[in-house]
């Protein structure tokens, strides 16, 4: 049996992040966020914690264990406990933590939001898909859409009467969303909408007694490609007045897909206007959808990267706390003497290394997210139009693919190396860390699949201010080499930080050297070379919490937990950077050669007999 | 009316205690400090009336170190709907149940009036159950223990407690004070508006100086560690040795 208390965090790291290694104080400074103290998130953060152990944590496994189902008539079922958790949730007001204070909410920065959306998440990340996608909604409508639209349907989504998707997927049109073909003819109360979606996560739901979709379609006069695509806003029902659901708005569930894992969260096929009565609100300007979209997009890749740190941290933290209790073997030094008592598995230095790997990584990922939440807050701080302001959104842009692809699939990979740790009983459904991983795939797949992601930081966001973001992002990592060259402890990893970061340059010229050259190997060695700026920026946010807590640490004693904690600071970065960081090199070797034999090869010698 | 909660820092019922190295004293380090469930379960009582009796105002009270966490438990209530909050400092390392409840009488009389008061069954971590009655002695006021339920009218209150094989129904004169067992309220959680509010509404510190107790706590020893667990049989064949002992010698069962 999973306990109901499967959720396992470190409240202690959270605090580091916010007061020490990114302090809350750098943002109360500014107007936007002078309202903001660590008092405040602090009493907010303790009952987000209480609302995910007690509320969502329990419903985790036996919500994966039940799934969602499909009524005859077209409704979606969730499991058990579901809709008491979602009422519990907009009662308690959790949407509400980034609106504006005046609007009712608490105003928190990104930073914050961060914090609240991997306590939700790794409590039970399919339950919080449903909550996640209606805020995404919300922050659309919010940004672009019409007062009268703002009228109409922010109210529903704030207080949880309605949930929200985003529907770009069509069977034909996935990664390749320009492909789509759902059509929006003009009519004399908006648009009527026509088309298939598939894969909609949250698709439908009997939580909220509404649901309010936003589809990309083409108006009649729409170019070929994603140019051509609009945004509409697209209500199960109708809304009355009031805002109540009123007409079925022809919007059918054609199905729930079975799937590997976030089994509660109900990934649907939508068939929007089969019987021609679909309207949709055109939001935003025509054929700009996919500029609103991604409005949605950008907010829901970070968060997706912030899920995989979640997922991953809670499946380290269940594998740390097992390892302390399961005995099995004896030291190494006792190695044969059939007497020599049995020790916790911890003891074993090949469990050590798995449990530093998956440490390592979570928590130097957990510090990338941070670090672009902390960028992020500060666009919305600085002077308008100032030179800082485009230095953070250039960092936001550059991370945001980075943080998405390279924590999602660090994730799976820790969740899976938390199942060898546990052995045989990690691969049973007992333990939680089975679910974890099943849950953890999608992560790289939703949202713009990882290599979109590659595509997305070599194509574009490399690109932009013609290269500026990345010179940016390497001469902070050279400034921070040259403050501790010197350090007393941290200077030899200090100094395989700035080689890296030397090679990830140099890996990006080979790139756009091979733009020019043959451009199949951009796409070859896009994934690779996201991976390097990943394990970069990793290691230097990693090394960058070790100084923090080397100074911290100075005159502690050993009955002091901190003293602890630093240390492990300490040790996460020196293992990150002598064990993972020194991939970097033989990925830049290996992009430098440009191998392309996985393109020269025909089709026909991957096998001949299939 | 006038109500006033009496709330407690205690550590997480799941934080794991260490005793600390001077021997007399719990070691804070890494420990997570809550408010006592059961003062939670009288405070969302309270918030309740409150809420059905316009015009009244309720008063969160709490006694505790001069330190965040002990300050923190009347930021909860006040997030829970209580109007305004009070703290007595005291940085003694122990304080006898009546030195807290001389305090907490002195702030009370400190108020305008005083029509009900509330506090939790028992602290979970010292669980003496002794500040509560002590109050209401004090107070010259009645006191009922354990309440389940509890309903206000024509300046009455009617409460239900349990006790031993039995529910009793008493209908109680007010001013009195009560304590919550579970089920008096259903409990609630703070929602992120009234966290917000609860920043603007007011905290005052009530000093009192506290009188001395007339004993002190010695020494502190970790509780003597449990024995190794024992199969008693498998399967159906194994109730009937098991039921024995758990009658006989755990005792933890009575038919």
């Amino acid at each position: 049996m999973v306990t109901a208390d499967h959720y396992k965090f470190d409240l202690r790291e959270f605090k580091f992040l916010l007061l020490e290694q990114f302090p809350l104080e750098t943002l109360t400074q500014y107007k936007k966020y002078e309202h903001f103290t660590w008092d405040t998130a602090e009493s907010v953060l303790e009952e987000c914690i209480r609302f995910a152990q007690e509320v969502i944590a329990p419903l985790n496994a036996s919500g994966d264990r039940t799934g969602c189902k499909l009524t005859e008539d077209g409704k979606v079922i969730t499991p058990k406990g579901y809709k008491d958790a979602w009422n519990q949730f907009y009662e308690s007001g959790w949407n509400m933590i980034p609106i504006p204070e005046e609007e009712d909410g608490m105003g928190a920065p990104a930073l914050f939001v961060v914090t609240t959306n991997e306590l939700f998440s790794g409590a039970n990340t399919a339950f919080y898909m449903y909550p996640g996608l209606a805020s995404g909604v919300q922050e659309v409508i919010e940004a672009v859409g019409t007062h009268d639209q703002k009228e109409k349907f922010l109210p529903g989504l704030r207080d949880g009467r309605y949930g929200g998707t985003m529907c770009l997927t069509e069977p034909q049109a996935g990664s390749d969303v320009g492909f789509s073909k759902s059509t929006a003819v003009p009519h004399e109360d908006g648009y009527l909408i026509e088309g298939t979606k598939i894969f909609i996560s949250s698709g439908d739901q009997d939580l909220s007694e509404n649901v309010i979709h936003l589809v990309l379609a083409r108006l009649p006069d729409a170019q070929e490609g994603t140019k051509g695509l609009s945004l509409f806003i697209v209500p199960k029902y109708r809304l009355n007045d009031d805002g109540s659901a009123g007409a079925f708005n022809d919007v059918k569930v054609g199905g729930v897909e079975k799937k590997m894992g976030i089994n509660s969260n109900a990934t649907c096929v939508l068939n929007f206007g089969e019987d021609g009565g679909c309207l949709g609100y055109l939001i935003g300007e025509p054929h700009g959808g996919m500029k609103e979209m991604f409005r949605l997009m950008n907010y829901a890749r970070i968060f997706t990267g912030v899920q995989g740190v979640s997922v991953a941290s809670t499946a380290f933290l269940n594998a740390l706390d097992y390892s302390r209790s399961r005995m099995q073997g004896s030291k190494l030094e006792d190695f044969g003497k059939g007497d020599a008592p049995r020790v916790p598995i911890i003891a074993h230095a090949d469990i050590r290394r798995m449990l530093l790997e998956m440490k390592s990584k979570v928590e130097t990922m957990r510090a990338l997210c941070y670090k672009l939440a902390m960028h992020w807050d500060m666009s919305l701080c600085v002077e308008p139009g100032s030179d800082e302001e485009v230095y953070h959104k250039g960092q936001l842009e550059l991370l945001t693919p980075v943080v998405k692809a390279f924590c999602t699939d660090q994730s799976f990979r820790v969740c899976e190396l938390a199942i060898q740790t546990y052995g045989g009983y990690g691969y049973i459904a007992d333990y939680p860390v089975e679910q974890y991983m099943r849950d953890a795939k999608v992560f790289s797949i939703y949202e713009g699949t990882n290599f979109i992601q590659s595509l997305d930081l070599v194509g574009r966001k490399l690109k932009l201010r013609k290269g500026a973001n990345l010179i940016d992002f390497s001469s902070d990592i050279a400034k921070f080499c040259a403050k501790h060259g010197e350090h007393p402890v941290l200077k030899d990893e200090v100094a395989e930080l700035e080689l890296a970061s030397n090679q990830l340059t140099g890996a990006s010229m080979a790139l756009m050297g091979f733009a020019r050259k043959n451009i199949n190997l951009v796409s070859l060695f896009a994934t690779r070379y996201l991976e390097i700026m990943g394990e970069v920026a990793c290691a230097w946010q990693g090394l960058e919490a070790a100084v923090i807590a080397h100074d911290k640490m100075q005159g502690l004693d050993d009955s002091d937990s901190d003293k602890h904690f630093y240390e492990g600071k300490i040790a996460t970065a020196k293992f990150f950077v002598n064990n993972i960081l020194p991939g970097v090199s033989v990925k830049c070797a290996v992009l430098s050669k440009g191998d392309d034999s996985a393109v020269t090869i025909s089709e026909k010698a991957f096998s001949t007999e299939h | 009316m006038r109500i006033f909660v009496c709330v407690k820092a205690v550590p997480d019922t799941n934080a794991n205690l260490k005793v600390g190295s001077d021997n007399l004293t719990i070691n804070p380090q890494g420990v997570k400090y809550v408010m006592s469930p059961y003062d939670a379960v009288a405070a969302s009582k309270a918030v309740e009336l409150k809420a059905a009796n316009e015009g009244s105002e309720l008063i969160a009270l709490s006694v505790g170190k001069d330190n965040k966490e002990s300050r923190q438990r009347i930021k909860d209530a006040l997030a829970l709907g209580a109007d305004r909050g009070v703290f007595i400092k005291d940085d003694a390392a122990h304080r006898d149940p009546l030195g807290v409840a001389k305090a907490l009488v002195a702030a009370i009389k400190a108020e305008e009036s005083c029509d009900l008061v509330f506090f939790g069954r028992q602290a979970v971590d010292t669980q003496a159950s002794a500040v509560g009655p002590m109050v209401a002695q004090l107070l010259d006021i009645p006191f009922v223990m354990d309440c389940i339920s509890l309903e206000i009218a024509d300046g009455k209150a009617t409460v239900k407690r349990s006790a031993e094989g039995r529910v009793e129904t008493l209908e109680v004169s007010l001013p009195a004070a009560f304590s919550a067992q579970r089920g008096l309220a259903e409990e609630r959680y703070a929602k992120l508006k009234d966290i917000m509010k609860a920043k603007k509404k007011p905290q005052a510190d009530f000093d009192y100086a506290f009188p001395d107790a007339g004993y002190e706590v010695t020494a502190m020893t970790p509780p003597p560690e449990r024995p190794a667990g024992k199969i008693v049989g498998e399967g159906p064949e194994a109730v009937g040795e098991l039921l024995r002992l758990l009658q006989d010698e755990a005792k933890s069962l009575s038919f």
